[in-house]
């Protein structure tokens, strides 16, 4: 039930923020703080994230050696920069990470 | 130009990217099943949220078991990009009536904005610019649908081993990276990560939005000193 409502608080909050700024309701000029804020948003949500999900955790220790998904991450970040392409980057960084988990 | 035929520009304009929406789909599929929500959980939060970032930030952080308010709030941050492209096209839709104008905001995702912002620019005066974001939108639509249905059905199917979730940091880097364009976006990245690290090691369970706050607070602070 909680999941249900959490899907449903979730559908509501994004189409709320598609339709806002349509609906006529907002001042006409956006204060430009809150314009340049929200650039930000993707890069300082999405980093914790993809932090969390290249990170051994052990209790409450931080293992970074002998981690084949930080080393896999950051051969992607290497990729993404070069290419700056998606498909480019899900592809090497998941082979070098099937790789390494094999034959280390 | 004919309502049809701008609805038909959209809909081929918006095709080719489909090749990088499909996998995305298929991944987010296999994700949500994996997180242990149900098969109609998995499928209609396709449709109830329709937004490809949120939902595998929803199914990532719904199986480690995070606070509700925690995966709310997480979902509502990373959607917020959604009110710059709203603003940069209500010049374009006012005109429209409150139907038009749910329905356009309803299918105001990455891709489709993406694609209908350039033809919004270049032919500003058009009278039916709306069907051109109804084309993109739909077509985005639909194939989002039938490919998270595909990895939802073929989530079962994978062998263990190949660890796709791993393949959520991978996307999220080729998101973030090309974004990363100035010091104040490195700034905002470095802090962020490290607030993370520093959280968790402390097991606190607002290491997102805390982190998030300070990248925020850093990248801000920062960005009156990026080249103009």
């Amino acid at each position: 039930m909680t999941t249900w409502f959490t899907i449903f608080l979730c559908g509501i909050l994004t189409f709320l923020t598609r339709f806002i700024p349509l609906s006529g309701l907002m001042p006409n000029e956006l204060p430009l703080s809150l314009k340049k804020s929200l650039k930000y948003i993707p890069v300082v949500i999405l980093t914790p994230i993809i932090i969390n999900s290249l990170s051994i955790y052990e209790g409450t220790e931080l293992y970074l050696l002998e981690n084949n998904k930080l080393y896999a991450g950051l051969i992607a970040i290497l990729v993404s920069t070069i290419f700056k392409n998606v498909l480019a980057t899900i592809s090497i960084g998941m082979l070098s990470y099937v790789l390494m988990s094999n034959i280390f | 130009m004919s309502r049809w035929k701008m609805f038909q520009e959209g809909v081929i304009e918006e095709l080719p990217l489909q090749l990088g929406v499909f996998p995305f789909g298929i991944i987010y599929g296999i994700l949500a099943m994996e997180s242990g929500l149900t098969f109609l959980q998995s499928f209609l939060l396709s449709s109830i949220i329709f937004g490809g970032a949120s939902q595998i930030i929803f199914v990532q952080l719904i199986s480690t078991s995070t606070p509700f308010g925690i995966i709310i709030s997480s979902v509502a941050a990373i959607n917020s990009r959604h009110f710059l492209y709203g603003i940069s096209i209500r010049e374009y839709v006012k005109h429209l009536s409150v139907t038009w104008r749910l329905l356009l905001a309803y299918l105001l995702t990455d891709e489709a904005y993406a694609v209908s912002i350039r033809k919004f620019n270049n032919d500003p005066n058009n009278e039916f610019l709306h069907y051109h974001l109804l084309g993109t939108g739909l077509t985005l639509f639909i194939i989002w649908q039938i490919s998270t249905l595909t990895g939802i059905i073929l989530g079962h199917e994978l062998p263990q081993f190949l660890e796709l979730q791993f393949i959520i940091p991978l996307t999220f880097i080729a998101i973030i990276i090309p974004m990363i364009n100035s010091i104040s976006f490195i700034c905002a990245a470095l802090s962020s990560a490290t607030t993370a690290l520093i959280f968790k090691t402390l097991d606190l369970n607002l290491w997102i939005l805390a982190s998030a706050s300070i990248g925020l607070i850093v990248g801000v602070t920062v960005s009156r000193f990026d080249k103009k």
